[in-house]
């Protein structure tokens, strides 16, 4: 391929463009191997095209037009309209922007990128297919897998683009739909639930268990599940999908709970959250000495090294929790130890994020899970109406919880709040940092500021506060 | 029992050639005593233990490329028995190699397996993978030294593992640190340099560049062109060309005067199968384009440039030395080369000694076009001359076929007619 080609090779060939994959790439590079990203589609991943980025662009506006229609105490009157495809098209332009971004990236930094798929043939081979159908064996001293993962579908409700559709498909509908049944009450279900009925759409969720966002603290959730009842949306707890019919141009979906009574439920949409499922098949990993659990995801060790030796994987591919930060930091890690730097993925902690109405951001271990493992803690809640700042806001909704042992060593930190996403980076800091209470109550934050809350907690913790 | 590992010596070095080992299997050794000498690409450095003990295993033979940070020695501390296979044998990659076990069929697949193996890897990590108490830094550290973090008592508040306790732990002797076993002392001293990393095309160049001069004893053979008739006739259709969108170049009718010099020296356009040990010669007629792009030097190809027209290798050439510079080309059009030329004459120089670019067995480097003094018939008259120069392998061809196949590509070049009747 250039002057002197014998066969086509390279150091590191990277599978997947999304986060885990184009970081490992440009790591990869700037650490002086020679590498080849290989995409599917368009560099970026789930997260540009059908995750974060377009679901974040789209829920800020669903938030900017609540927020102008729902002034609250402040004394603002008006009204707003908007148009959702002029809503749509300014997240296409963003979506745009990003994917630009990552390829000047990949450019600057010699990644050399080729759009295909690719297969194992053996544990130092594979063969690259082009989008023409050509194909072209390469040799590779290491790989890294990055190809993340896909919308699981439901038994019962198998996904046909019109009526039962994924969230990739719900975030790319380019009308508001009047109603909208969701089946699950994860971070997706909540998310976009939320931002429709936000938009004016009659949210309905189903969810089998008694709860919302089963892996979080009660006390957190239950803010946001408050905040959903005054928004309209409607939750059937303990509640399953029985079938569906399509009636006069409306799905019809039939649950029923654990004592068989049945409800039907109309919408235009019926979106089916319930979790993903990894890209590792059509791979070729058969040809290698890659092992996979029993759900398909690819077995890695503490440096993101899988069972065969020249092969990383990394993001969703191998494993959750599912969020970019992760696969982010994993695609470093993978391409570090591939150019022989001690690192591994050794965080403490990895936070989370979800944007619902009020957001919740959580890091580390939460009480309940603390007391469980037979540690002794204590803990310490901040609620944001003590807070001058969340005052100036008016959005006193939510609070900080710090979770730490007895000595006082951080174990978790739990924000339930306006801004609860730009305040957890705080206490993964210092959960990283190995921090006790101490060091965050005796830590200046600017007043008045939001974060102020997570010293406060400390306090509370401490049982020296002030402010409550 | 203690694992000694080979350490990052610095100057970023990753791996080096395990040489020689200095100790066998049940020696009893000292502290500080040498085990193994390593050869990097800068010395060969003798790595010592920190701890003294019996040798329980090697890991690798002389001749093995060890990565830095894999284990090279397991050590019984005093005290310990040495027990066989007492512990699973982590090889680092390097030194990987297929064991087939006696119990194991070797034609049966590797299924994934359902049932819950306590060996590693888990399948995810825990989500605290380490409750550690300790910062990003000193975990670092700690890995870099090989120190496992979670057997270290911190002397930090609250039981903080801090830089020092792992230091201490490891009692890091001022000679043996990663300064000391680099022989490159030199005094650092600020120059006005740049240092720029070699990767990518540049990298793929220079490693594929050496295969070639150190593999295919190279020749070089000179000789040049009068190519007045050629400039005349150039000069006449360049109108031409340009109204139907082509630049006339000079290239594209060396290239189809190669073609015709190739089908009449068939040796020219072969290539060398060492591991048969035969000659390909090849009927079809694919001419690289070595291309001067911002990233490096790149070679796309004509493919049956023998069955285009002039005018068609002059766009075509145009067209993929533009895709060559933007990047955009496609992999099959950087592939498939069965003879290549060098046009150098287009940026200056006189003479060059070009490479060969494989699998050719021959190069044909192009010069600058220029007036000379040259006698015809006892007269000095000024003509346009054309340099040429021929690197071939010496393994497939000689000194005399690649003068018969240069006069065949002189002529062509001297009289454009007979290139025309050639052609046709």
């Amino acid at each position: 391929m250039v002057m002197g080609d014998i066969e086509t090779g390279c150091d590191v060939l990277v599978i997947g463009g999304g986060p885990g994959g184009y970081t490992a790439a440009i790591r990869a590079s700037q650490l002086g191997k020679d590498v080849v990203l290989v995409e599917k589609y368009d560099l970026g991943g789930t997260c540009v095209y059908r995750g974060c980025i377009p679901s974040k662009t789209l829920i800020h506006a669903a938030n900017f037009i609540y927020d102008i229609r729902n002034p609250g105490n402040i004394g603002i009157k008006g009204s707003v309209e908007f148009d959702y495809k002029k809503i749509q098209q300014w997240r296409f332009e963003v979506v745009k922007k990003l994917k630009s971004g990552v390829m000047s990236m990949c450019r600057k930094y010699g990644v050399q990128i080729i759009k295909g798929e690719v297969s194992f043939e053996s544990p130092g081979k594979a063969r690259i297919t082009l989008p023409d159908g050509t194909n072209s064996t390469y040799k590779f001293e290491n790989a890294i897998i990055a190809t993340g993962s896909r919308p699981q579908d439901f038994s019962g409700l198998p996904f046909d683009g019109k009526f039962v559709i994924n969230s990739n498909e719900a975030l790319g509908l380019m009308k508001v739909p009047e109603d909208m049944v969701i089946t699950g009450a994860g971070y997706i279900g909540i998310e976009l639930g939320t931002m429709f009925a936000k938009l004016g759409t009659k949210v309905s969720i189903v969810q089998r268990s008694s709860r919302i966002l089963n892996k979080f603290d009660r006390e957190v959730v239950e803010v946001v599940t408050q905040k959903m009842k005054k928004l309209g949306i409607e939750i059937y707890y303990n509640t399953r999908p029985q079938g569906l019919q399509v009636e006069n141009n409306k799905a019809v979906i039939t649950i029923s709970d654990d004592k068989g009574k049945e409800i039907k439920l109309k919408a235009d949409k019926i979106l089916v959250a319930v979790g993903v499922k990894p890209n590792t098949d059509n791979m070729g990993l058969e040809n290698t000495k890659v092992e996979l659990s029993g759900s398909g995801f690819i077995k890695v060790d503490e440096k993101r090294q899988t069972t065969d030796p020249k092969i990383y994987a990394v993001g969703d591919a191998a494993g959750p929790p599912f969020l970019a930060h992760k696969a982010l930091r994993e695609g470093k890690v993978a391409a570090e130890v591939i150019a022989g730097m001690p690192s591994a993925f050794d965080n403490r902690a990895i936070p989370e994020a979800i944007f619902s109405d009020p957001e919740i951001a959580t890091v580390g271990m939460d009480e309940e899970s603390a007391r469980k493992s037979g540690l002794e803690i204590k803990t310490g809640k901040f609620p944001f109406r003590a807070s001058g700042s969340a005052l100036t806001m008016d959005r006193t909704d939510g609070f900080v919880k710090v979770v730490a042992k007895t000595n006082g060593e951080i174990l978790g930190i739990h924000i339930v709040g306006a801004n609860a996403s730009m305040l957890i980076s705080e206490a993964s800091h210092s959960i990283e940092m190995a921090a006790f209470l101490e060091d965050l109550a005796g830590t200046l934050h600017p007043h008045p500021t939001l974060p102020e809350a997570l010293a406060e907690a400390a306090e509370v913790a401490l049982g020296k506060v002030i402010h409550i | 029992m203690v694992d000694i590992k080979f350490p990052d010596v610095g100057e970023g070095i990753t791996e080096g050639t395990l040489v020689k080992w200095l100790v066998k299997i049940g020696d009893e050794i000292k502290a500080d005593q040498a085990v193994a000498e390593i050869e990097t690409d800068k010395a060969i450095v003798e790595i010592p233990t920190p701890k003294g003990g019996k040798v329980s295993k090697l890991f690798g033979k002389e001749g093995d490329i060890v990565k830095v940070g894999s284990t090279l020695v397991s050590l019984a501390l005093p005290g310990e028995e040495i027990k066989e296979e007492a512990r699973p044998e982590v090889k680092p990659p390097a030194m990987q190699r297929v064991e087939v076990k006696p119990e194991v069929k070797p034609e049966v697949r590797p299924e994934v397996k359902t049932e819950a193996k306590p060996e590693k890897p888990p399948e995810f990590p825990p989500e605290m993978p380490s409750r550690v108490l300790a910062t990003p830094a000193t975990r670092r550290l700690a890995r870099e030294l090989g120190v496992d973090i979670s057997d270290v008592v911190g002397s930090g508040p609250g039981g903080r593992v801090i830089d020092d306790d792992i230091k201490k732990l490891k009692e890091v002797k001022p000679e043996i640190t990663p300064e000391a076993l680099s022989t490159a002392a030199i005094p650092e001293i600020k120059l006005a340099e740049e240092r720029i990393p070699i990767k990518g095309i540049r990298k793929t160049i220079g490693e594929r560049m050496v295969k070639s001069l150190f593999t295919a004893p190279h020749v070089v053979s000179m000789d040049e062109a009068d190519v007045t008739e050629l400039v005349v006739l150039r000069e006449k259709e360049k109108k031409a060309a340009e109204e139907r969108g082509v630049k006339l170049t000079y290239l594209a009718f060396i290239v189809k005067a190669a073609t015709v010099a190739l089908k009449q020296h068939p040796y020219l356009n072969s290539s060398l199968d060492p591991q048969k040990n035969e000659i390909v010669l090849k009927h079809y007629y694919n001419i690289g384009i070595a291309v001067d792009t911002p990233e490096g030097l790149m070679v796309p190809v004509i493919k049956n440039a023998d069955r285009k027209s002039i005018m068609e290798i002059a766009k075509e050439t145009e067209e993929l030395a533009e895709e060559a510079r933007t990047r955009k080309i496609k992999l099959s059009d950087l592939k498939g080369n069965t003879f290549t030329i060098t046009n150098i004459g287009s940026i200056g120089g006189l003479f060059s000694t070009p490479i060969i670019n494989p699998p050719d067995v021959a190069i044909l480097g192009v010069h600058r076009i220029r007036d000379m003094p040259i006698a015809i018939n006892g007269e000095v008259k000024i003509r346009k001359i054309l340099p040429l120069v021929l690197s071939f392998d010496h393994r497939v061809l000689d000194g005399a076929q690649a003068a018969r196949f240069m006069n065949t590509l002189i002529e062509h070049l001297k009289d454009p007619d007979l290139l025309l009747v050639d052609v046709m």
